[in-house]
């Protein structure tokens, strides 16, 4: 029997205040999850930026990884699209952040990673600039992922850290965490 | 030509496409699955309004809370629309956003920025 109160314990612990796990993520649970997040926003008195930030990321990343395992599952019999998304609290430094993990391929690895260094060394207004230089290169561009999602998730967050663990020769975890420091209220 | 009139959803904005007093509104969050999809039928309304059945000024009030990055995409797109009909059309648009949601305003000041053409005034709720 599942001890679900040593879940919860854990869950406390680590500041969480949403988690979801396995399965497939689709856009009517992320809707929800968002709606979810907004109450928690309200209840807890944050900064409107800061909840607007939080759940921008939020939104990105859980949409990242239902697009992603969309496209695999079609593609791949044997591809596990269990994914992982955690949104939490630090106390001590009075943040939040928002964790996404999944399993991807080497292939895929190599195109993301590119991306994501791209975007960390950039300050606001570098990021800004890239930003803007992406969205007009894809104007009248309908496909997804053109870029611009990892640019709006620096803009929007103070520091990302990433890790691809390799669990075999073809397969990465790969986990991705946008931390956003609360702004006080005036 | 006939009014478009979308309701709000949980991810969708409210879509108010009005030909008759000339108004273009959307106002609510904006994180379809598929943008462009979703907003097909909207942007065909404009290519069609703005093709000689445009009133003589037109008010754009666009109030997003918040938006995934190919709504973001999507939104520029819409203004690119709006800007090459500014040349033919009398156009007054506004990002509607909250005093304290900073990111709507940024998100307004990267369109301002963008269509240099285009008169956004920023708009505090």
């Amino acid at each position: 029997m599942l001890d679900i109160n040593r879940l919860e314990n854990i869950l406390e612990d680590d500041g969480i205040v949403f988690l979801s796990y396995g399965g497939f993520l689709s856009q009517a649970l992320i809707s929800g999850m968002t709606e979810a997040l907004e109450k928690e926003s309200k209840i807890n008195d944050i900064n409107m930026t800061t909840s607007s930030n939080i759940l921008t990321i939020f939104i990105e990343l859980s949409q990242n990884m239902m697009n992603y395992s969309k496209v695999k599952t079609s593609s791949d019999d044997s591809f596990d699209s269990k994914g992982l998304i955690v949104v939490g609290y630090c106390k001590d430094d009075d943040s939040y952040y928002v964790l996404s993990r999944n399993i991807i391929s080497h292939d895929d690895k190599r195109t993301i990673e590119p991306k994501i260094e791209q975007v960390i060394p950039l300050n606001k207004a570098e990021l800004k600039i890239l930003y803007r230089d992406l969205r007009k290169s894809g104007k009248g561009m309908h496909d997804k992922g053109a870029g611009i999602g990892f640019v709006e998730v620096a803009r929007r967050c103070d520091s990302i850290e990433y890790n691809f663990s390799p669990i075999d020769d073809e397969k990465y975890y790969y986990a991705f965490k946008a931390i956003i420091k609360n702004k006080q209220k005036d | 030509m006939q009014k478009l009139h979308l309701k709000v959803t949980n991810y969708t904005p409210e879509i108010l496409l009005d030909c008759d007093n000339g108004i273009i509104s959307m106002v609510g969050k904006s994180y379809p699955e598929n943008t462009f999809e979703f907003y097909k039928p909207v942007m065909e309304w404009l290519e069609d309004y703005f093709d000689g059945n445009a009133k003589e000024k037109t008010i754009v009030n666009m109030e997003i809370i918040y938006f995934n990055s190919s709504s973001s995409k999507l939104f520029f797109d819409f203004f690119d629309l709006l800007e090459e009909a500014s040349s033919d059309n009398k156009l007054d648009i506004n990002w509607i956003y909250d005093e304290e949601n900073e990111s709507a305003l940024e998100a307004g000041e990267d369109f301002q920025e963008d269509f240099e053409e285009l008169t956004i005034n920023l708009v505090k709720k």
